[in-house]
């Protein structure tokens, strides 16, 4: 009796744990964008082909937002995972048109079924209504098309976005504060995207600045030890750490120089949490 | 079922294996000591435990003073309550501090709650310290072991109610201290109950000024219980609660809005003199402690902040006393306890999240362990002693949040796994009728505290620095040795000894650059760091005299000499000190004049913020007689401490926070 338990229970346990892995595989499978707010849909005309956008945020903020859109076959509703998407946002102040920078998904097979992008809204909506043009190349019908959705774009409680004219080159810089996005004591990612802009309709990477990260808690005046410096990763991204010692209000005091020329210290990303 | 059984042939391994001095004494207490002197330390504790006799008698005392005056220790000053005491300069975890046997850890980061704080006088039954060779084998130390054994349920035959009631006030303060005693025992049952209520103002120091925040308010309560399961055997049940508020710490930028104590304890005694194992108890026991600190009533804080602490722990030792022969004799202990603790740092700042961050991030500490201290009787004049010590000890952090934390300060891996070995030997030499003398050589370890490894910018208001810890510290390792020589006659007694301790790795905060501070208006950031080395060296006498039988004089002498590698002072050393008393005993009334003398400390640490302290000399008087009330013994004692108003202060007391000055007491105690 006793023998046939020892026997058996490995067995229980062993089942068991596979049942809830599968299971959670399963769902994972299931809805790859379980968690996420769907933020615009629509059908791109000629590539019959139905577009929906997602975010991990439940709003579109102000600065860098990473999106995950999901297409469909409109006609058997199946997912389009073989595709070339192209986007194209644009801010629309009646006197004048600008757009922003974005990064086009960087491959054509979709990730986890879905296909991962960015745009970065360098203001809010209100002195002009923000659009935002997908142009969608189905390579499973090998149908082409496009569509242009809406997107409002609100300021975040802290700002995640600046920009400043640069002292060197008098060229204007966009800095959009990415990580840390769920902020904890500790220590925690640290990346930004750095856009030139060079025309209305150009806002390339920027690669050239290196970037001093110091943290602060501006009502008590104190930083934190073993932050590492945000440096260039690729397409503008700059990644280092930055920790916190305790949670409450932190300003992450920005200094960018190109060379050993100053372009800028006076910009900061206020973190509360 | 294979558990259940593996479980009770452990624990009667241990019993088996745990006969010795066990700290169950005998009702009796001047046999426990007699006892005591010849088994267990190599420190003639007779000598000390005739002090603490002394010492005692004066019944308003609080366990501090008491304290205060034995030669070896010393206390260590934030406020007019909770001193923390210090073995021969070495306190904290250096150290341990047990009740009954068993592990209580403060949950204050600032270390306002040291455990002595949870035995008033009334409850204490004897005091056991034994200093650095010997001071181990209830736990790895380098510096000693200080024991507070609590009073113990009286058996006797038949049923009988007996207690005491006291009341006391003092001036300085103009505190009041009310205390109850009661022992219940019928037949085989036995009961004691006490409670105590200190309330203390801000007291005034020499000169009349007022100390802000010197405040303190407490109750104290304990209940004991024994059963008697046969001729020599017992099952004992203790409980201590301990709550404490409105606490002032004038010496740190905050206080203690609540502390609260809960100390259990169940334990099987054995108890059969003249069998070869003739002592040995078996203890289980749980304590918790929570601390608020907050600032609430500070003026002029610049940030609100409440700092809550906790602590945790669950223990269990077995230990015995065995007689191996007519020359060998063995006290083995074996335990093992489980601490957590956790502390949290709040601040509010208007219009903001507020900033909460752990300053003890989630912890904890396992540790088993084993000692024993033999001793042989080789003839008439040698009596040999070793002591060992092996301590398994496991420090880890024990929450995500906590790993968070400390891997801020660049540590990743925070877990800490140490065997600590502890060994010495004592010789005693009987040189004549009247001079003996002890030698005695050791080596210990100590783990490294909670602090040490795992505090996150803790302020430390001596030096004004925030102190952060450091997971990677090795244990403090100490080579110790000690030579005493003490001289009886029929008239008293003389002892005089001197120590030097090597301490290896000794654990030392260093400035960090690279970290900024905290605390506002912090000089900076210190790391925990261990110095390659440092040395304590000093004297220690005692004269108990008693030239006429109505006259007794005690008088305490020590000095200490404290230097780190470099020769530079140690920090919180007290100066050359004396402690002086004369009591006559005339038909009733008793008259006693006592003098504090301490010399000037110049030696000190600039780099722990400290300065010159002045010395000083004091005087007491104090006096007292019994008298029958309603037919039972009522003590009534008062005196003035401090005659002459001196406005002073101790080289330990933080902050340079002058102590109280004149101050008279009057002290009724009523035993029906």
């Amino acid at each position: 009796m006793k023998k046939s338990v020892c026997i058996l229970l490995p067995f229980c346990f062993l089942s068991v744990f596979i049942l809830l892995t599968a299971c959670s595989k399963d769902k994972a499978d299931n809805n790859p964008t379980a968690g996420m707010t769907k933020i615009s849909e629509g059908y791109a005309a000629g590539a019959a082909t139905k577009v929906e956008i997602y975010s991990k945020q439940s709003h579109v903020n102000t600065g860098y937002n990473k999106f995950y859109i999901a297409l469909y076959d409109s006609a058997s509703g199946n997912r389009v995972e073989e595709a070339h998407i192209h986007l194209t946002p644009v801010m629309d102040m009646g006197m004048m048109q600008h757009n922003a920078p974005f990064e086009n998904p960087v491959s054509e097979t979709a990730s986890g079924h879905l296909f991962p992008c960015s745009v970065t809204f360098v203001m809010p909506s209100g002195s002009g209504n923000w659009t935002l043009e997908i142009e969608v190349h189905n390579h499973v019908t090998d149908k082409e098309g496009s569509l242009v959705l809406p997107v409002t774009v609100t300021d975040p409680a802290k700002s995640r976005q600046q920009s400043f004219t640069a002292m060197h080159n008098g060229a204007k810089y966009f800095i959009s504060l990415i990580e840390p996005s769920s902020p904890r004591v500790g220590i925690n990612d640290l990346e930004l995207a750095i856009y030139k802009k060079e025309a209305m309709d150009s806002w390339p990477a920027d690669s050239s600045l290196t970037v001093t990260m110091i943290p602060e808690m501006p009502s008590m005046g104190h930083s934190s030890p073993n932050n590492v410096n945000p440096v260039h990763t690729g397409n503008g991204h700059y990644k280092g750490k930055v920790n916190f010692t305790m949670t409450g209000l932190w300003r992450l005091n920005l200094d960018f120089m190109s060379g050993s020329a100053v372009a800028d210290t006076t910009r900061f990303f206020d973190v509360e949490f | 079922m294979k558990q259940l059984f593996l479980l009770v042939s452990f624990s009667l391994c241990l019993q088996a294996g745990a006969q010795v001095p066990v700290s169950t004494m005998s009702d009796d207490s001047s046999r426990s000591i007699e006892l005591r002197e010849i088994q267990v330390s190599s420190k003639e504790p007779g000598n000390r435990q005739r002090m603490l006799h002394f010492y005692r008698a004066n019944q308003s005392s609080t366990l501090e003073d008491i304290l205060s005056r034995l030669p070896e220790l010393s206390l260590l000053r934030r406020g007019s309550y909770g001193m923390e005491p210090a073995i021969r300069s070495l306190s904290g975890g250096q150290i341990n501090v047990l009740v009954d046997g068993m592990r209580i850890h403060g949950a204050c980061t600032d270390k306002m709650d040291p455990a002595t704080i949870y035995i008033e006088p009334l409850n204490l039954e004897n005091l056991q310290l034994q200093t650095g060779t010997t001071g181990f084998v209830n736990g790895s130390a380098i510096g000693g072991t200080l024991n507070l054994k609590t009073a113990i349920p009286v058996c006797h035959p038949g049923k009988k109610i007996n207690g005491t009631i006291s009341s006391g006030y003092q001036s300085a303060a103009r505190s009041i201290h009310d205390a109850f005693q009661l022992n219940y025992s019928a037949n085989k049952w036995a009961f004691l109950g006490t409670a105590s209520y200190r309330k203390s103002n801000p007291y005034r120091i020499g000169g009349g000024e007022k100390i802000a925040f010197s405040q303190y308010e407490k109750i104290n309560y304990s209940f004991a219980s024994t059963f008697r399961l046969n001729a020599f055997s017992r099952i004992k049940a203790d409980y201590i609660g301990d709550n404490g508020w409105n606490t002032g710490y004038p010496a740190l930028p905050m206080d203690v809005g609540y502390a609260v104590a809960r100390i259990g304890a169940l334990s099987l005694q054995h108890d059969k003199p003249g069998r070869p194992v003739y002592r040995w108890q078996v203890k289980l026991y749980a304590n918790q402690v929570r601390h608020y600190m907050d600032d609430t009533h500070r003026p002029a804080v610049p940030v609100h902040m409440d700092m809550p602490g906790r602590s945790l722990t669950f223990g269990l030792f077995a230990e015995g006393e065995l007689k191996l022969n007519s020359r060998q004799e063995l006290h083995i202990i074996a335990d093992a306890s489980s601490t957590r603790l956790r502390a949290s740092m709040t601040m509010y700042e208007p219009g903001q999240l507020p900033m909460y961050m752990l300053t003890w991030p989630d912890n904890r500490k396992n540790q088993y362990g084993a000692g024993l201290n033999w001793s042989y009787r080789a003839d008439s004049n040698w009596l040999l002693q070793s002591a060992l010590r092996l301590d398994y000890v496991s420090t880890a952090l024990s929450s995500r949040e906590a790993k968070d934390h400390i891997s801020v300060l660049g540590f990743t891996n925070a877990s800490r796994n140490e065997i600590l070995k502890n060994i010495s030997f004592t010789a005693n030499r009987k040189l004549s009728q009247w001079l003996k003398s002890s030698v005695s050589l050791g080596y210990a370890e100590r783990m490294p505290t909670a602090t040490e490894l795992y505090g996150f910018y803790l302020f430390n208001a001596q030096d004004g620095y925030d102190y952060t810890g450091n997971p990677g510290l090795k244990p403090e390792q100490s080579i110790q040795g000690e030579v005493s020589v003490l001289i009886h006659g029929k008239k008293g007694q003389f002892r005089a000894g001197v120590f030097y301790n090597h301490i290896a790795h000794f654990i030392s905060g260093a400035v960090n650059p690279s970290f900024s501070s905290m605390t506002a208006g912090a000089n900076g950031v210190k790391t925990y760091e261990a110095l390659p080395g440092a040395r304590l060296a000093g004297i220690e006498s005692s004269l108990l005299l008693k030239p006429l039988s109505r006259l007794d004089i005690v008088s305490t002498l020590r000095y200490t000499d404290g230097r780190d590698h470099n020769g530079d002072p140690l920090p919180m050393i007290a100066p050359l000190k004396n402690t002086s008393s004369v009591r006559y005993q005339f038909s009733k009334v008793f008259l006693q004049l006592e003098t504090e003398t301490a010399a000037d400390q110049r030696r000190i640490s600039r780099k722990y913020g400290e300065d010159k302290t002045n010395g000083y000399i004091l005087f007491h008087l104090r006096s007292g007689f019994s008298f029958l009330l309603a037919g039972k013994k009522t003590d009534l004692q008062f005196g003035v401490e401090n005659l002459f108003d001196k406005k002073y202060h101790e080289h330990l007391d933080w902050g340079n926070v002058a102590r109280p000055g004149r101050n008279g007491y009057v002290m009724v105690k009523w035993q029906f």
